[in-house]
């Protein structure tokens, strides 16, 4: 322990006095290693992200690297909130049963086949993760794969990594996906409207590469379940297994759920035509509806707020934000971004490459959003550079979510599924287990973005 | 009044090398619901209850599933049930276990109970031995001794 934060430290202070080598001010130098200590604390001390977080912006406020106005501006509270409401909507709908409903839903799929097992699970991951978010999503898809398996007596864990992946690569496809999507869009100006025409086709595509992929991977896999599924007969049992009653109350939720997306899918056009400031409905649909749901179960609303909500992420995120803020408060990232833009000979092609291959090996061992937060300070600056930078987000936006499949522990989705795994079925993966295929469709789909990234000019 | 004179000084508790189902047969045979576990000194592990077992047999992603009713009892469930013949007891117990003292004022062990809403206590000394267990009906029993007497 004690090692691990002498080694934290060294390293963050050796960034420090080296960026003041490189001709960084002293507050930039500050702004550097206060970063720097975030980013490696997530890396080494994951449960302690928070307490560095708050060590270091007390740090940056104390040196004057950054004063407080700027540090709230910096925080990010629109995406903040934003992250809020979905979370209390989609409390709601856990609650009324709409997931278990939906794993029940997967459970009933009529004349099961190997096959049709494995591209309903891939395609539900991948929309699922689309229309709520990844974590929530995988929860239930991966409860249901486990009781599929289970019933068949089967080992889930190739199941398990293609609902996964497919996850990952579903998150990148609208602005609920995952928490870097409402953070490139706020920051880069991108509607709804953009991520589905722009965002979601490029996601569908590199969907069936990597199921192609995953398909072939997993032969044995499947032959395997489809021997048992002779053996054992139809899923009768599997039909009856769990039930929601399809009672009023899930139908309203529903009903919430659907005007929250429609609004948001919307937003751009609603906020033309009602002269409002952009992503102004992107954020308040969410917010709109959160408080519709307190109002209606006025005596759960505090439990919403309290439970349903991850304060501990959000907070992280915020502080995060903040510090990333600093780096371009104090102009440290005009200076990173000078010396990219200068490495990638003003190249916008090179550029494309670079931001897209780092993020994505980046996310692989770091977390997708801290990654994104250091990269867009970095970003805002190309803007200022006169740089072409849309098709720059979207490089970002897919390094950063497709390079969580390379590793096991490169997303959320990930570590929340191979912790139901081994919880449940006492199976511990090996980084190797994972690793080869995860590098495989990693590699594959990251290059798909950057070749349609090179050679369609609509990006 | 102080826990050591209403505390149960001949605790029942499970061994630390005992498996699920034999631990679940203790509890039957005792007819309770939780016992602590020990090691060979005697020394306080943790704690066993029934809902240790439940928890170990149902799906630990039931609660995030969200509402939903069970129409028939899984595959899993069944065997997981079986299983508890050989896991072992240190898979299944409670490690963070609250406890108490022999000098402890009664009323500050209800508002443990209270607050942390624990059935029982283990009573420990000074080196982590289990001495004793104090539950809410020896608490309750006491008080109303006291008021008796008074």
């Amino acid at each position: 322990m004690l090692k691990k934060f002498i080694t934290l430290i060294v390293v963050s202070v050796s960034l420090g006095f080296l960026s003041r080598g490189v001709g960084l001010s002293v507050h930039q130098a500050t702004a550097v290693t206060i970063f720097s200590v975030s980013i490696l604390g997530t890396l080494i001390f994951w449960n302690f992200r928070l307490s560095f977080a708050f060590l270091g912006t007390s740090v940056l406020l104390l040196s004057r690297t950054i004063d407080i106005e700027h540090l709230i501006r910096f925080s990010s509270l629109e995406i903040i909130l934003f992250l809020v409401g979905m979370m209390v909507i989609i409390g709601l709908l856990k609650e009324e049963g709409l997931f278990a409903w939906l794993v029940s839903m997967i459970l009933r799929i009529p004349h099961l086949t190997a096959k049709k097992f494995f591209f309903a699970i891939s395609i539900l991951s991948a929309l699922l993760a689309c229309a709520i978010d990844e974590v929530t999503s995988i929860i239930f898809m991966v409860a249901a794969i486990i009781e599929i398996c289970d019933y068949f007596e089967i080992d889930p864990r190739p199941f398990i990594i293609c609902s996964v992946m497919t996850t990952n690569i579903g998150s990148a496809g609208t602005v609920l996906g995952n928490p870097i999507g409402i953070l490139i869009a706020t920051k880069a100006g991108l509607s709804f409207e953009d991520f589905i025409i722009k965002a979601f086709p490029l996601m569908l595509l590199c969907l069936c590469a990597a199921v192609f992929v995953l398909l072939i991977w997993y032969q044995k896999a499947i032959r395997e379940l489809d021997q048992q599924i002779k053996r054992f007969g139809a899923n009768e049992i599997l039909m009856r297994l769990i039930s929601v009653p399809p009672e009023r109350h899930l139908k309203i939720s529903l009903v919430i759920f659907i005007f929250t997306l429609v609004f948001i899918s919307l937003h751009h056009r609603l906020e033309l035509a009602l002269s409002l400031e952009k992503n102004t409905i992107l954020l308040v649909a969410p917010l709109f509806s959160a408080g519709i749901i307190m109002l209606w179960k006025w005596r759960k609303a505090r439990e919403f707020i309290e439970k349903d909500v991850e304060w501990w992420t959000l907070l992280f995120f915020m502080l995060l934000f903040a510090q990333a803020g600093t780096l371009k408060y104090t102009g440290a990232s005009d200076i990173l971004a000078q010396r990219l833009v200068a490495f990638a000979g003003n190249n916008l092609d090179v550029l494309k490459g670079i931001v897209v291959w780092l993020s994505a090996i980046g996310s692989s061992i770091l977390d997708n959003v801290v990654l994104v937060a250091s990269f867009i300070p970095v970003m805002q600056s190309f803007q200022s550079m006169h740089v072409n930078l849309q098709s720059l987000w979207w490089a970002l936006l897919f390094g950063g979510c497709f390079g969580g499949n390379i590793t096991f522990v490169g997303s959320t989705a990930n570590i929340v599924a191979l912790g139901i795994l081994e919880k449940e079925k006492n199976i511990r993966m090996t980084f190797f287990q994972w690793f080869w295929i995860g590098l495989t469709v990693g590699i594959i789909t990251t290059a798909i973005v950057w070749i349609v990234l090179l050679v369609v000019p609509w990006y | 009044m102080r826990v050591g004179e209403v505390m149960t000084r001949e605790v029942k508790s499970v061994p630390f090398d005992a498996t699920g189902t034999e631990a679940l047969r203790l509890l039957q045979e005792m007819k309770i619901s939780g016992l602590p576990v020990v090691d060979k000194e005697n020394t306080l592990l943790g704690m066993f209850t029934e809902k240790d077992i439940l928890s170990y047999i149902l799906p630990s992603y039931i609660e995030k599933v969200g509402r939903f009713i069970y129409k028939d009892d899984p595959k899993s469930t069944k065997k997981k049930f079986a299983e508890l013949g050989t896991v072992k007891i240190n898979q299944l117990m409670r490690k963070e276990v609250i406890t108490t003292t022999e000098d402890t004022a009664l009323c500050e062990v209800a508002r443990i109970m209270l607050t942390q809403r624990a059935r029982r206590l283990p009573v420990i000394d000074a080196k982590g031995k289990l001495i004793g267990i104090i539950a809410r009906e020896d608490v309750l029993r006491a008080f109303a001794q006291e008021t008796q007497q008074a």
